[in-house]
């Protein structure tokens, strides 16, 4: 059962020598991650300043702070920030979404989820970016074109993997909901979406990467702004910083979206456990 | 006034897409009020295929089975009275043990404040009121199967499915929380049906034993226990008859065991 609280000073030598161990190596581990961190930005500074490496090619750090400044100055920069992330986010949603309510659909229907599969296999391997063209022809050259080339690259991993766990939500528990005589939504809405929680957040965090991959090919192939255009810009006239500069803050970016994530998959197993449905 | 239990000339046959499966041929056995019945057989023998055709999730091939009088599929309501306990207790780790205890009210549509009270009373009366809001996971094994056997009795069913429900504990778990399943299960007044293979088992907390045949199942032979079980099941491994019993029925099974390996 519950273990008996001990205080600190009733812990033995031995084990309080343990615990300083476990925290110094916790402490190494922080220390290692920012320097290595800090060693590869300086050593990039200093390589671009005694022109070890060309400049003019790989930029440098400063230069990107510099680039940073004067997309703020000329007013560019949030409207680019904003147009790719309001892409990324829509995709992302929407992909989630439309993932999950397949998903949800090929549970509920044997007949429909064996007749899908092979459709599934083959889609998912597929690489999506083909389809580009397609769908600049058919919705045009814009933004909505980019949100479906989001949509798309991440639709089918998140049907596969929520579906896979759901699948997984075992018989065994399944048999239990029967036996308590529950119809198929209760099972459904009490056992398996509840189960499945842990899966559904790990393809989300699988279709955040995913989206950005559509925004920023999306972007390559038709767009007037956004930071993938930035690249594609950037390297046709040979502004290496404008390059650099974007991929900096799209990592920025994606980054901040990967920890929304993880926040929401605390704050939802924290829910999962709270509610009593 | 019927037996709680009827099963009358039941077969059962489980179609695959290489096979056909005769599990049950010609059983018939009843279940009075208040009874505990205990059902011993072969692995693999179809004893669980009974206990799935009495909690009316499968229909018999021939034959019918009764409850009350009434034959399953007749009365839906007939269902919502029959509690089922498996091998595992399948308590949602997600949900405290309270949330869990709640589970079989809760797909019935029957929570209501006093379908609640009840519960927690349960709770109470068995020990696990001060765990009510832990989960399961912080739970020992004996301490989950009995609140998920407390899940089952929260919607006062009128007849107690046993499936084997000790034979995931280790031993000496199994002995207490057999005798403590026991005395419950006398205390609410219920009516039981216990499936296992453990002979010491069914002797020990059943008034009746059925013996059933290899498959295609049926009854084999019916012994009337008539041990004085008021001390409980573990006390009653040491009542003198206890080992004939054993003996009896150790035979019995060696016998349909080793049946068709002669054939």
């Amino acid at each position: 059962m519950s273990k008996r609280k001990i205080a600190l000073n009733e812990y033995s030598q031995e084990h309080l020598l343990y615990l300083e161990s476990i925290k110094r190596k916790k402490l190494l581990i922080s220390i290692l991650r920012y320097a290595l961190f800090i060693i590869f930005i300086a050593l990039w500074e200093v390589l671009a300043r005694f022109n070890i490496i060309d400049p003019f090619i790989f930029s440098s750090p400063s230069r990107v702070i510099q680039t940073t400044i004067n997309l703020y100055n000329g007013g560019e920069l949030f409207m680019h920030i904003g147009v790719t992330l309001a892409e990324t986010v829509l995709g992302f949603l929407l992909g989630t979404l439309a993932g999950t309510s397949i998903a949800i659909i090929l549970w509920w229907s044997e007949t429909i989820q064996r007749v899908l599969d092979p459709y599934l296999v083959v889609l998912n391997a597929l690489p999506k970016i083909a389809l580009g063209p397609i769908i600049i022809v058919w919705i045009g050259a814009g933004m909505n074109s980019i949100i479906v080339m989001a949509l798309l690259i991440s639709l089918i991993v998140t049907i596969m993997t929520v579906l896979s766990g759901f699948m997984e939500e075992n018989a065994q528990k399944q048999m239990l909901m029967k036996t308590l005589g529950a119809s198929k939504w209760q099972i459904f809405s009490l056992v398996v979406l509840p189960a499945s929680v842990p899966t559904i957040v790990s393809a989300l965090k699988i279709s955040v990467g995913m989206s950005w991959v559509g925004v920023i090919v999306g972007e390559y192939l038709v767009s007037k702004a956004g930071l993938g255009y930035l690249i594609v810009y950037g390297g046709q006239v040979f502004k290496l910083d404008l390059v650099m500069t974007s991929i900096a803050i799209i990592s920025v970016l994606a980054a901040l979206m990967y920890f929304g994530v993880s926040w929401l998959e605390k704050a939802l197993i924290n829910w999962r456990s709270h509610s009593k449905g | 006034m019927h037996p709680l239990v009827e099963v009358k000339n039941v077969g059962l046959v489980y179609h695959e897409p290489h096979a056909e499966t005769q599990a049950l041929k010609n059983l018939n056995m009843t279940v009075n009020e208040g009874e505990f019945v205990a059902i011993i057989g072969p692995s693999g023998c179809g004893k669980t295929s009974l206990l799935s055709l009495l909690s009316g999730f499968i229909k018999p091939s021939e034959g019918e089975v009764l409850i009350r009088g009434k034959s399953i599929d007749e009365t839906d309501a007939s269902k919502s009275q029959i509690g089922y306990m498996l091998q595992h207790d399948h308590l949602l780790d997600w949900r405290t043990i309270e949330g869990n205890v709640l589970l079989g009210l809760q797909v019935k549509h029957m929570l209501t404040p006093e379908t609640h009270e009840y519960a927690l009373e349960l709770l109470n009366r068995y020990g696990l009121y001060e765990f009510r809001n832990h989960y399961p996971r912080q739970l020992s094994g004996g301490m989950r199967q009995k609140a998920a056997l407390i899940r089952t009795l929260a919607f006062s069913p009128c007849l107690l499915l046993l499936d084997e429900p000790f034979s995931s504990l280790d031993y000496l778990t199994r002995l207490k929380l057999g005798d403590e399943v026991y005395k419950i299960i006398k205390s609410e007044g219920k009516t039981a049906i216990l499936v296992t293979h453990d002979i010491a088992e069914a002797i020990s907390m059943a008034n009746r034993i059925y013996v059933f045949t290899q498959r295609p199942a049926s009854v084999r032979s019916e012994y009337n226990i008539e041990l004085n079980k008021d001390n409980g099941a573990l006390a009653t491994r040491n009542l003198p008859g206890f080992k004939e019993y054993f003996d009896t029925l150790w035979k019995e099974l060696d016998h349909e065991q080793t049946k068709n390996r002669a054939e």
